[in-house]
């Protein structure tokens, strides 16, 4: 239907408010990038010394950095431990939270409030550092990484979310299953969880990204180097010195850059695809008019 | 026994059934919650046990844990521990500069990225600003640290060479070891990794602004500076209070970040609770462990109680507690 609307479209005019606002942003871009850059483009760059270069020119070029990462087997056993604690975390944290956060919404089932103050007394009172560390100590699961995915596996916080994404879910649909004959574990399998993919998406990143990033519990709990994982191994490399020999004649900025790009990678090559996930599971927890 | 009456969701009046009855008719659901209860008993409620080493001499023996009942002494040791005083004072100034420092300029980039009328460079710029908040602390300090280093490979003391702000003469600044310049590189840092991650829930609420109001505005003439003054930013102010509130619940966390960042000669200005408490456990060749729990009590008291002052002001403020 062509139509002759009675009026004309507004002129586009260039405002000087919104030229400032596009600089400003640029520049503001560049702040965060630039950091990034750096470490990306020395990470390939052999010169010791500092110099300002957006790319190492093609003499300094070289792998060294990553190859001696892959070779050294004080450097790719942590990366492996990481991978291997991030996938299992983010499972553990996932079927923890499910199943809690399912059980809550049981808005039948005697005892709920009882399991959701069980649950919300531990958002508001810990035993702390030193009487959890004993008790593992106790529990002899010190100086292994599988302590890494235990600590994480449980949060609250993670919980609630899930919780609240449940409540979402229409309670026609479960009093529909219920009549169909459906157990509470069909109910669970076959209709909550195909209704929750983006929500499970969400809060599995946040338990990978948790796990990968934590570098205080490994401090913490865990001495034996074989059971490190790489942000441990790379903060005792580039803050106390304790870089490992290598086969290279590798320069030691190099080496350190190319640990932070390893250790970065994961996420950053994952994290555009995956924005919408990050940023709904930060909505789904705060507002919530 | 009085039999309540229950409400169906088809609206039919019916006797409720007895509570065995209604549990056992529940029983999967309760198998269902079983591993979680055993992973918080275990991971959570067994530690909180351990709040007891606080009032007891405790030593590692062949045997275990031994534990001597002692009152309260360690609490007498640690308010008369000046270093003590010193790590509660910078907990509660760290986190709260750092909180409001990243809650403004968050609130000043979602504002001035709502205005911008192309989508194209906002998501683009979205995504920029969120990809630091996905590195770990340890990176982000041994980025920094990198570049702030005082050797010849530190790109910061290059430039203020280059650009003669340091003279011949003088020597390389070594920023993060300084005690002028740690808690301003810190918040520098804090304002790098998160500002773009907490615009997230500002720009959620912008988003949610009835444009009708800015056509209003327009009409009696508003100009831009003065619809963001008097449309966007009022709108945003339940939102601003509501991440002030939760944040500051989290006041007596603070740990990872300044554990990864500080070093001895700033421990004056940088040592929060948690970091005191751990030097005392694990840097020290005797850990006095209830001591060291006795720090920790205090601070989860402090904690608790914050958090539970947070929720009443969440509940008068929005209807709806934190927890």
């Amino acid at each position: 239907m062509a139509e002759k609307t009675a009026y004309r479209k507004p002129k586009t005019k260039i405002h000087l408010f919104d030229v400032m606002n596009y600089i400003i942003f640029v520049i503001l871009g560049l702040l965060i990038l630039i950091p990034i850059w750096k470490v990306v483009s020395d990470s390939f760059n052999a010169v010791g010394v500092y110099q300002f270069k957006l790319w190492p020119s093609k003499e300094y070029f070289t792998f060294d950095g990553y190859r001696t990462i892959f070779e050294t087997s004080k450097l790719y056993r942590p990366f492996i431990n990481s991978v291997v604690t991030t996938i299992v975390g983010a499972l553990l944290g996932l079927v923890l939270s499910t199943l809690g956060g399912y059980v809550l919404v049981q808005f039948e089932m005697p005892g709920r409030g009882l399991l959701a103050y069980f649950l919300l007394i531990t958002m508001v009172f810990s035993g702390g550092m030193i009487p959890e560390y004993l008790c593992m100590r106790q529990l002899g699961l010190t100086d292994n990484m599988w302590l890494l995915v235990l600590k994480h596996g449980i949060n609250v916080y993670n919980l609630v979310l899930m919780r609240n994404f449940f409540e979402g879910i229409p309670a026609s649909l479960y009093e529909a299953a219920k009549i169909d004959g459906c157990s509470p574990m069909g109910i669970f399998f076959k209709i909550v969880l195909p209704l929750s993919k983006a929500a499970l998406a969400s809060i599995g990143l946040m338990f990978a990204v948790t796990v990968w990033n934590d570098y205080s519990t490994v401090k913490i709990y865990i001495t034996t180097p074989e059971q490190t994982n790489f942000q441990y191994q790379l903060r005792n490399m580039i803050m106390d010195g304790d870089t490992p020999t290598t086969s290279y004649a590798v320069s030691q900025n190099t080496l350190y850059y190319s640990g932070i790009v390893m250790a970065i990678l994961p996420f950053m090559a994952l994290y555009p695809f995956l924005q919408k996930y990050f940023v709904k599971g930060v909505n789904i927890g705060a507002v919530k008019e | 026994m009085s039999k309540k009456k229950v409400v169906t969701s088809t609206g039919v009046e019916v006797r409720q059934k007895p509570l065995a009855m209604r549990m056992f008719n529940h029983i999967g659901y309760y198998v269902m919650f079983l591993p979680v209860a055993l992973f918080v008993l275990v991971m959570n409620y067994w530690p909180m046990l351990g709040v007891r080493y606080a009032f007891h001499n405790t030593k590692f023996t062949t045997k275990g844990l031994s534990l001597e009942w002692c009152g309260l002494d360690h609490f007498e040791k640690m308010f008369a521990t000046d270093a003590f005083w010193t790590s509660f004072f910078n907990t509660l100034e760290l986190s709260i500069m750092k909180l409001l420092i990243t809650t403004f300029t968050a609130v000043i980039v979602s504002v001035f990225l709502n205005e911008m009328g192309n989508l194209f460079a906002k998501k683009t710029l979205q995504t920029i600003i969120y990809l630091p908040h996905f590195m770990s602390w340890a990176v982000v300090a041994a980025i920094f640290s990198l570049f702030l280093s005082p050797s010849s490979t530190g790109m910061v003391n290059e430039y203020l060479r280059d650009w003669g702000i340091l003279a011949e003469t003088d020597k390389n600044i070594y920023f993060l070891a300084s005690q002028g310049w740690w808690r301003p590189i810190f918040y520098i840092i804090n304002i790098w990794k998160e500002t773009g991650w907490g615009t997230i829930i500002f720009l959620a609420t912008l988003s949610g602004i009835n444009p009708e109001l800015y056509e209003a505005a327009d009409i009696d003439g508003a100009t831009r500076l003065q619809k963001i003054r008097f449309v966007t930013m009022p709108a945003l102010g339940n939102t601003i209070l509501t991440v002030l509130i939760l944040n500051l619940a989290k006041v007596m966390n603070m740990f990872e970040s300044v554990f990864v960042l500080y070093n001895p000669a700033v421990y004056e200005v940088s040592d929060v609770c948690a970091t005191y408490i751990y030097r005392q456990t694990f840097a020290v060749a005797m850990p006095n462990y209830g001591y060291t729990t006795a720090v920790g009590l205090f601070r989860s008291l402090v904690g608790c109680f914050l958090v539970l002052v947070c929720n009443w002001a969440s509940k008068k403020v929005r209807g709806r507690g934190i927890i």
